[in-house]
């Protein structure tokens, strides 16, 4: 750490590298931490949260009982022991609630002032921050089970939205319509992501156990078709035939940089692919548990040398090494099975929730100093 | 880390945790924590050793580990982080948090584990739940998640308070619907029972119009009219010891009782002496007379004396005993009454009581077999589900009416074993009264005997007439024991003699009989008395002694020959146009022709009773009394045994022995410890080594914990073993094997079957 600030004071460092050494080591040194909670607004089990990008202060979470809850992030109290506040909480008591479990939560990406929500009761809600009520609501003839904006787009302000239809639907926010519908899943598709890197490619994930990847301004079909065994390109025969998992496919997420795209599914495991050939990279993760029948959301490290990749397993979350497939550690704090983790890439802590109600901060502790345990050292040398 | 110290620990550890006592050795516990105290190696391998044995599906190996934890808990920081960091396990494995993961049996003590969990827990959140977050967690976690009420004396999940609560209610749900059950079929049956206890009563009355004493024995108060004649005594209750009064005032009320020709009951028992009697002691009155019967009840006594004792005392009174007589009423104090106490009443029947007894009896087996028990049975449901009183009290009320009218029923004793017989009996003499013929003895040929009555119309006299059937018979309520005797001479003679009509009528079968065992006994005396042998005599010992043969073919041909035995004669055949070739018409059997001019004659032997018993002795000290011709199948073959059951000859009582000592040995000497504990306190060596030897390898390796395996032996696991023997379920498969292959066989041939 000295040398690195030395080298940077030197100017014999990128300002960058720094940087990425600090955040990877702070993402080391993560854990539950007493200094950091939340309030306690979700009786029931949170089934997703989500951090905003712009200032990275407020999250939303969605719980599996409709409510919503906005909690702010960011302690200006100058004290380590921080509380994050419930600002605001779309209740059980709101008229504008979701009747059924929450799916999916996410911030509009350019501004606070709205977010999305999507849930089991059908629906997808675009709510008003200030007044918390649904500025726009889409009906869907059935569960809705995830939903993405694009965090980059600039041309179009489309929503994508997996339902238990094998179509997905993309909703414009502009005309409040759904505009367009992509073919080809065979069974209900549980995750949806736009790449961070091209604002018209989509990557959608379905219980079919396929993954697939499209460009929306073709409407014929799908990009590509993940395939866990690279096999070759050149059958086209065989693009129907492509698998990504041996089971459902449940997660699905772009690396920040948007080079790489993970998926999981119920067969235990988790692959690492190229997005933009395709390919399986065939990094083994090992045995990543997954038993969850609906969307499992995970994610990935921003801004460390190595990145990680954390994912709800079980009742803890495992944190593997991007590309070595390596696993890091568990953090383990949960009572109940973790539905959805969330990386805050400004202070790189990790929130998690799950089915125990509770959304668990996990935030880097800093080895204290060493001089105090090389005296204890140095007195249990003396009584020697 | 000192390794001995080390191995001591986990020594310490499994000996507390294996020991399967709900408390921990306090002494031992103090060594962990003592050895704990000088490094935390030590701990991480307390706690290591801890969460293992916390691991274990044994209820008392994790509560006893518990404990242990919940010992070091408070004393360490270190134990604490590294239980804390493991918390959800440890509140899997010690608060059941997992569904699927329950706690282990046996269950009490699971249970225990859990409630002692959760309070302990409890105390942990407050006093470290700032500091360790987890912990923190996890008490909110128990709290919201699994809605544990910390409260809550059994520390039960809302799960449990649910089942609880719902088996609660349908315990209720139940217990309303057997209410309204029961109230229903009170409301069905009440007016039922209401009818049968009226008429029961009625009854009752009915008897005791003839017999007055029913009622004072019935309410066992003795509300006695007062004589109104003063010279007898006022006194009702006639104990012997009272004095010589009453027997004298019972003696006098007696024969003059016997004047009363309606006074039924006391006809049976009085019919010789009233003959003597009746001269006597007509001035007394109607009220003494019920004094007397309602003393009856209570007393059964027998006369000794005669008529003449009491007439030579009589006049013996006035020379000396003037005042005596004025004074007491008793004419002499020289009486000797013996007197017969009896409890109790005893009812016959008797033709003129016989419907309101029929009656009775039929309504006794309504009441005790239906209606009883239904009541009992409303009570009971009244009182679990706390109906409201008025129901309660009517069923109680009903309840104790009918047990009332039972008891005074039971206490009549009515006699009932000659019913059935009676019964019997009484249809026959039923068609006989009600039809407006005269009896006549059904007769074909020949009339040997003519009845009295016709034969003086015909005037042949009689001389050996029997007497006209008397169907007069006397009926009797008669208190005592005696009292059956006057009645069953009467009904015998007249069963015996209509056999003996019967008998003179050739076509009964009873003649028949008559026949034969007259020729029994006749050929039995000639044979024994005339020994000069006239051939007469002697052609009829051997016609008696031959055997009797059914008429048959050898008969038929006696003597002769058969014409065409054995000859199988086959027709030729009919047909139009198919005609055989040659057909010999007559094939000749050998066979067939012997056989039919032979018979056979089996000797099944005569039947005898067996006299003798098994006689071995009995565990109780009695003599096995089974009768079995040749082996007892409780105790093998039967020999002769003497008094005490012990076989008389000396190898029968060898074999007995041995086999005694056998059976002994399994049993007494089965059980290794006890061998043990006889060798050591004589310090001879019996063998318990070898006895045990067989058992060691099954022996628990901490016999201090309960065996799991031992909550199975219930009556059904029992059942199972046997049931699902593995044997048992072959031999059943075989068999069942074994009759579809045969069923196949016989009709695998035909399709209909073979589907099938």
């Amino acid at each position: 750490m000295l040398g690195y600030l030395a080298a940077r004071r030197a100017g014999l460092d990128d300002p960058l590298r720094l940087r990425r050494v600090e955040a990877t080591r702070r993402v080391l040194s993560l854990q539950l931490n007493a200094d950091r909670d939340m309030d306690r607004i979700h009786a029931n089990g949170v089934n997703t949260v989500d951090i905003e990008v712009i200032e990275g202060k407020y999250m939303l979470s969605g719980g599996a009982d409709g409510v919503i809850v906005i909690y702010d992030l960011e302690n200006f109290s100058g004290k380590p022991q921080y509380t994050c506040k419930a600002v605001s909480t779309i209740g059980r008591s709101s008229k504008y609630a979701h009747k059924f479990s929450v799916e999916t939560v996410q911030w509009y990406p350019y501004d606070t002032g709205m977010f999305v929500s999507s849930s089991f009761d059908k629906t997808m809600k675009v709510w008003d921050t200030e007044t918390l009520k649904p500025a726009e609501v889409f009906e869907f003839e059935d569960t809705v089970y995830s939903h993405h904006l694009s965090p980059i787009a600039r041309k179009h302000s489309l929503i994508a939205v997996g339902t238990k239809d094998p179509k997905v639907q993309l909703c414009d926010l502009n005309s409040g319509s759904k505009i367009q519908v992509l073919q080809g899943h065979r069974a209900e598709v549980l995750s949806v992501r736009w790449s961070p890197r091209y604002e018209h490619i989509l990557a959608t994930a379905s219980a079919d156990s396929k993954v697939r990847v499209w460009d929306v301004r073709r409407a014929s079909g799908c990009l590509l078709t993940l395939d866990q065994h690279n096999s070759d390109k050149s059958k086209a025969a065989s693009e129907a035939v492509n698998t990504a998992h041996n089971g459902r496919v449940n997660g699905l997420c772009f690396t920040s940089d948007g080079l790489y795209l993970i998926t999981s599914g119920t067969d235990d495991r988790m692959r690492l692919w190229n997005s933009a050939t395709g390919e399986n990279t065939l990094v083994n993760y090992g045995k990543v548990s997954n038993e969850s029948r609906k969307r499992r959301q995970f994610t990935v490290s921003q801004g460390c040398s190595p990145e990680f990749v954390f994912v709800p397993c079980g009742s803890s979350v495992a944190v593997y090494g991007l590309h070595t497939g390596e696993l890091v550690t568990m953090l383990r704090g949960h009572y109940n099975n973790v539905d959805c983790c969330e990386f805050h890439p400004d202070h790189q802590e990790l929130y998690s929730a799950g089915k125990d109600g509770n959304i668990l901060a996990w935030v880097p502790v800093l080895r204290g100093p060493d001089v105090e345990e090389e005296s204890d050292q140095v007195t249990r040398l003396f009584k020697l | 880390m000192d390794l001995s110290q080390r191995d001591r620990l986990s020594e310490l550890v499994e000996e507390l945790t294996t020991s399967g006592q709900l408390k921990i050795d306090k002494e031992k516990i103090r060594e962990v924590k003592k050895i704990c105290k000088e490094s935390n190696d030590y701990i991480d391998h307390v706690y290591h050793s801890l969460m293992s044995q916390l691991n274990q599906d044994h209820a008392e190996i994790r509560l006893s580990a518990f404990q242990i934890a919940s010992e070091l808990f408070p004393k360490s920081h270190h134990f604490r982080t590294l239980l804390v960091d493991n918390f959800q396990e440890f509140l899997e494995l010690t608060v059941e948090t997992n569904i699927e993961r329950p706690l282990p049996p046996p269950q009490l003590v699971a249970r225990k584990l859990r409630s002692l969990a959760i309070q302990t827990i409890q105390t942990w959140q407050s006093s470290y739940g700032s500091a360790y977050k987890k912990l923190e967690l996890g008490y909110y976690f128990l709290k919201q998640f699994k809605k544990v009420d910390f409260q809550d004396a059994e520390a039960r999940t809302v799960a449990e308070r649910e089942r609880e609560t719902e088996r609660q209610r349908k315990m209720e749900r139940i217990y309303s619907k057997r209410l309204k059950a029961a109230m229903r079929d009170m409301e069905d049956s009440s007016p039922d029972i209401e009818v049968a206890l009226t008429e029961l009563d009625s009854c009752l009355k009915l008897l005791s119009h003839e017999f007055p004493l029913l009622d004072s024995l019935t309410t066992n108060s003795c509300p006695l009219t007062q004589p109104t004649t003063g010279c007898l005594s006022d006194d009702e209750q006639p104990c012997c010891s009272k004095n010589l009064m009453n027997d004298r005032t019972q003696k006098m009320q007696e024969s003059k009782e016997n004047d009363n020709e309606n006074r039924e009951e006391w006809e049976e028992k009085k019919t010789k002496k009233k003959k003597h009697k009746r001269s006597e002691n007509e001035e007394l009155n109607r009220s003494n007379k019920q004094n007397k019967g309602e003393m009856e009840g209570e007393q059964r006594y027998k006369m000794k004396h005669e008529d003449k004792t009491r007439r030579e005392a009589e006049e013996e009174d006035p020379l000396h005993g003037d005042s005596f007589i004025r004074n007491s009423g008793l004419i002499s104090r020289s009486y000797c009454l013996d007197l017969n106490l009896s409890h109790g009443l005893h009812v016959d029947e008797t033709e003129d009581n016989e419907a309101v007894v029929s009656t009775l009896l039929d309504l006794q087996r309504l009441l005790s077999t239906k209606h009883l028990p239904a009541v009992r049975q409303w009570v009971q449901v009244f009182t679990k589900s706390g109906a409201n009183q008025r129901l309660l009290s009517r069923a109680l009320y009903l309840k104790s009416s009918l047990e009332a009218s039972l008891l005074k029923l039971r206490k009549l004793n009515i006699d009932s074993q000659n019913r059935v017989n009676k019964t019997a009996s009484s249809v026959e003499e039923d068609d006989e009264d009600d039809s407006d013929f005269i009896e006549v003895p059904e007769k074909e040929r020949y009339e040997s005997d003519i009845f009295g009555h016709l034969k003086v119309e015909d005037g042949l006299g009689s001389t050996s007439s029997t007497p006209a059937p008397s169907q007069h018979v006397p009926k009797s309520i008669v208190t005592g024991t005696s009292s059956s005797l006057p009645q069953a001479p009467s009904a015998y003679s007249r069963r015996m003699k209509r056999l003996k009509e019967e008998e003179k009528d050739p076509t009964c079968a009873a003649a028949t009989f008559h026949i034969f065992q007259n020729s029994l006994t006749m050929t039995a005396s000639s044979s024994s008395t005339s020994e000069p042998s006239s051939t007469q005599s002697n052609k009829d010992q051997t016609t008696s002694q031959a055997p009797v043969v059914p008429f048959g073919l050898d008969l038929y041909y006696w003597g002769q020959e058969q014409p065409n035995s054995g000859k199988i004669t086959k027709s030729a055949s009919q047909h139009q146009f198919w005609v055989p070739a040659d057909v010999e018409e007559e094939v000749e059997n050998k066979e067939l022709k012997v056989e039919s001019r032979c018979r056979y004659i089996s000797f099944p032997g005569q039947f005898t009773p067996v006299s003798h018993y098994c006689n071995a002795p009995l565990g109780n000290g009695k003599m096995c009394k089974r009768q079995d011709r040749l082996k007892c199948p409780f105790h093998g073959r039967i020999v002769p045994r003497d008094q005490e059951g012990r076989p008389c000859s000396q190898e029968d009582r060898q074999r007995e022995e041995q086999h005694r000592m056998k059976t002994k040995k399994k049993h007494d000497w089965h059980d290794a410890g006890l061998v043990r504990d006889i060798e050591i306190a004589t310090g001879q060596n019996l063998g318990s080594e070898r006895l045990d030897k067989r058992r060691k390898r099954k022996k628990n390796k901490y016999p201090n914990l309960s065996n799991l395996k031992d909550s199975a032996n219930t009556s059904r696991a029992r059942l199972e073993k046997r049931i699902f023997n593995k044997s048992a379920m072959r031999r059943v498969a075989e068999t069942m094997n074994k009759v579809d292959r045969k069923k196949h066989e016989k009709f695998s041939n035909q399709f209909n079957y073979a589907l099938n």
